[in-house]
C-alpha cells in the first residue's frame, strides 16, 4: 500500500476549480515532483494534503488513515512535514533554534511551561542532526534573518528533517534563486535525498531540477492529472509538452 | 547579559527590601503602588513583548481583579491574602473565556476585542450596581487581617512586603515561563505564527494560555490595588488605564519583563513630577512616549543592558 493515496480530490474557490479529480499515490521511499504551468494548482494541492486547505471533495490517506480536511497541526504530528514556497522562518533566532524549535513540535512535553531542560535538549539533538544533513552547522548560531537566501531555502528543509517525518513535503525549495545558488542547493538536495532515501512530494518550477532529483513525476494542468509517469516518459509524453514543456525535452 | 544585569537586580532588591526603614510614609505609599502597577505593566509584557498580541483592553483584568478582591474584602470576610489570590484566580479563569474569543481574531482585530470586552465591563461596572456599587464604586474596602489571626500584612509596611513578594513571584513565573518549551514556542509566535502552525503546534490554545496567565497575573496586581487604595471605581475597568499600561510597557522595554516594571516606575514618577510644574503633563510625557517609540524602541531597560554591556566590554 502506498504511503500517500489521493483519490478524487477536488478543490473548488467559487467557480474555479483548483482541483479536478486528483488521483495519486507515493510510494514509500519515492520522489515525487509534481509539475504544471502557473495556476496548474501544484500549491493549492500541497495546502489540501497539510490541511491548511480544506477538500470540497475526495479522499486523502497517508498511512492508511485519512487525514482529508483535518486541521494542519494534527495532519503535521503523523509525519508530514512540509516547506513553503515563500521562504518562512523565525528570522531572529539562530539557524539551531529555528531547527529546535521544529523538532520541539514533536515532543510529548512540547508545551511544558517551566524548566524543560530535557526537552530542549532532545531537540536540540535532533536540530542539530538535521542541520549536518544539510550541510548547515558551521552556520547554526547565524540569526535566520541574516542567512543567504540559498541557506535559508535550506534551513527550511532541515526544519521540516528535525521533525522526523515519514513524508517531506518540498514547495519550490529553488524558489527565488540564482542559477549559482539553484545549482548548490540541488546538489545538496540530491546528496541528502540519496543518503536519507527520504519519501518526498516535490512541488518545482525549474526542470532540470525536477528531473534531476524525482524517481517520478505528475502532472498537473488546470487542476487535472494529464500525466503520472517517469521523469524520461513524461519528458516524451506530447500532451505534456503541448500543455507545459515548451519543447524543453 | 545575565552576568552584567544580576549585580544591578540584587542591588535594586536589597534597596526594595530596607525601603520602609528608611524612607517617610508617603514616599512608602507611591513606592507601594508603583510595584503594583509594575506587576501590572509586566503581566502584560507576556502578551505584548513575549507573543505580539498587542491588548488594547488590559485594565479589564486590573479592575477585574480589584472588584473581585474589593468585593470579597467587604462582603465575606475572607481575610486579605485569600481574597487576593482567589481574586487573581478568578480573573484568570474568566481570561481564558476571553482568550478563547478574542484570538478568533489576529491583529487589530485581536487588539479591537480586547478593547470591546473591556469596554464592556467598564459598562456592567455602572449598572450592575449592587454589586460593584455603580459610579460610587466600592469604598471602604478594609485589610481583613488573617488567616489566623495573622495581621502583618495589614500595616502599612507589612501590605508593603506583601505586594513586593507578589511582583518577586510574578516575575518568577514570567521568568520561567519565557525559558521554557512554552515560551519558545511563543516566541516562534511573535516571529511567525503560521510557521509555527505549519510546525505542528496549536498556536490558539497557546495565545489562550497566555492571555489567561497574563490576566491572572494583572488580576493580581488589581486586586491587591483595592485593599491598598481602600476602593474600587470604574476608571479601573476605564481603556486609559489600558493604554497607560501599554505605555509602560514601551517606554520600559517590550519583552525583557523587567522592563515594563522599571517603565511603571518611570510612569509614576513623571506623573508625579510634571504634574507638580504643570497641568498638562500628559501632554509632555506623551513626546517623551513618542520620543521613546521613535529614538529607542528597545526602552528604557533596553538602554540600560546596552549601556552596560558596552561598559562591560570597554573594561
Amino acid at each position: 500500500m502506498a504511503l500517500l493515496e489521493l483519490e478524487g480530490v477536488t478543490r473548488r474557490f467559487g467557480a474555479l476549480v483548483a482541483l479536478d479529480q486528483v488521483a495519486m499515490a507515493v510510494e514509500e521511499g519515492e520522489v515525487r515532483a509534481v509539475i504544471g504551468p502557473n495556476g496548474a494548482g501544484k500549491t493549492t494541492l500541497f495546502n489540501v494534503i497539510t490541511g491548511t486547505v480544506k477538500p470540497s471533495a475526495g479522499t486523502i490517506r497517508f498511512a492508511g488513515e485519512s487525514i482529508g480536511g483535518q486541521p494542519s497541526h494534527h495532519v503535521c504530528r503523523l509525519g508530514l512535514s512540509r516547506t513553503f514556497q515563500i521562504t518562512a522562518l523565525f528570522p531572529e533566532m539562530s539557524a539551531r533554534e529555528n531547527a529546535r524549535l521544529a523538532a520541539q513540535a514533536r515532543h510529548a512535553r512540547r508545551w511544558q511551561p517551566f524548566g524543560g531542560a530535557g526537552v530542549f535538549r532532545q531537540a536540540a539533538a535532533l536540530a542539530d542532526a538535521a542541520l549536518e544533513q544539510l550541510g548547515l552547522t558551521s552556520i547554526g548560531d547565524t540569526p535566520a534573518g541574516l542567512l543567504s537566501h540559498g541557506d535559508q531555502r535550506l534551513l527550511e528543509v532541515a526544519m521540516a528533517m528535525a521533525q522526523q517525518p515519514r513524508v517531506l513535503l518540498l514547495d519550490e525549495p529553488t524558489q527565488g534563486l540564482s542559477v549559482e545558488e539553484t545549482a548548490q542547493a540541488v546538489d545538496t538536495l540530491a546528496r541528502f535525498l540519496q543518503a536519507s532515501r527520504m519519501t518526498v512530494l516535490l512541488v518545482e518550477h525549474d526542470m532540470e531540477v525536477v528531473f534531476r532529483l524525482a524517481h517520478r513525476i505528475t502532472v498537473l494542468h488546470r487542476g487535472a492529472v494529464i500525466a503520472d509517469s517517469t521523469p524520461d516518459a513524461v519528458k516524451a509524453d506530447p500532451a505534456v509538452q503541448d500543455a507545459y514543456l515548451g519543447g524543453f525535452a | 547579559m545575565r552576568a552584567v544585569t544580576r549585580p544591578i537586580l540584587i542591588v535594586v532588591m536589597l534597596a526594595l527590601l530596607l525601603a520602609p526603614l528608611g524612607l517617610p510614609p508617603f514616599a512608602m505609599t507611591l513606592l507601594t503602588e508603583a510595584l503594583i502597577l509594575g506587576l501590572f505593566a509586566m503581566s502584560l509584557d507576556l502578551m505584548v513583548g513575549y507573543t505580539r498580541l498587542i491588548s488594547f483592553g488590559h485594565a479589564a483584568a486590573y479592575g477585574m481583579g480589584a472588584y473581585a478582591c474589593g468585593w470579597m474584602l467587604l462582603h465575606t470576610g475572607m481575610p486579605l491574602l485569600f481574597a487576593v489570590f482567589a481574586a487573581a484566580l478568578l480573573t484568570g479563569v474568566i481570561a481564558i473565556a476571553v482568550g478563547w474569543m478574542c484570538t478568533l481574531a489576529t491583529g487589530i482585530s485581536f487588539s479591537m476585542l480586547t478593547l470591546a470586552f473591556a469596554q464592556l465591563l467598564y459598562a456592567i461596572s455602572f449598572k450592575w450596581t449592587s454589586v460593584t456599587g455603580g459610579s460610587d464604586g466600592l469604598a471602604g474596602i478594609p485589610r481583613t487581617s488573617g488567616p489566623l489571626g495573622f495581621a502583618a500584612l495589614s500595616g502599612k509596611s507589612g501590605f508593603y512586603y506583601f505586594v513586593l513578594a507578589c511582583l518577586v513571584g510574578g516575575f518568577l513565573v514570567c521568568f520561567a515561563l519565557v525559558r521554557s518549551p512554552f515560551g519558545a514556542v511563543l516566541r516562534g509566535i511573535r516571529e511567525n505564527e503560521a510557521k509555527t502552525t505549519a510546525l505542528g503546534y496549536n498556536t490558539r490554545l497557546y495565545k489562550i494560555a497566555v492571555v489567561a496567565t497574563s490576566y491572572a497575573l494583572g488580576g493580581l496586581a488589581g486586586a491587591l490595588y483595592a485593599p491598598f487604595a481602600g476602593f474600587a471605581n470604574t476608571e479601573l475597568l476605564f481603556w486609559l488605564l489600558s493604554g497607560q499600561a501599554l505605555i509602560m510597557v514601551i517606554v520600559g522595554g517590550a519583552g525583557t519583563l523587567v522592563g515594563p516594571i522599571l517603565g511603571a516606575a518611570f510612569f509614576m514618577l513623571m506623573e508625579h513630577q510634571l504634574s507638580s510644574l504643570t497641568e498638562a503633563w500628559a501632554l509632555y510625557f506623551g513626546l517623551i512616549f513618542i520620543a521613546f517609540v521613535l529614538f529607542a524602541p528597545q526602552g528604557i531597560w533596553g538602554l540600560a543592558t546596552a549601556w552596560l554591556r558596552r561598559d562591560a566590554k570597554a573594561s
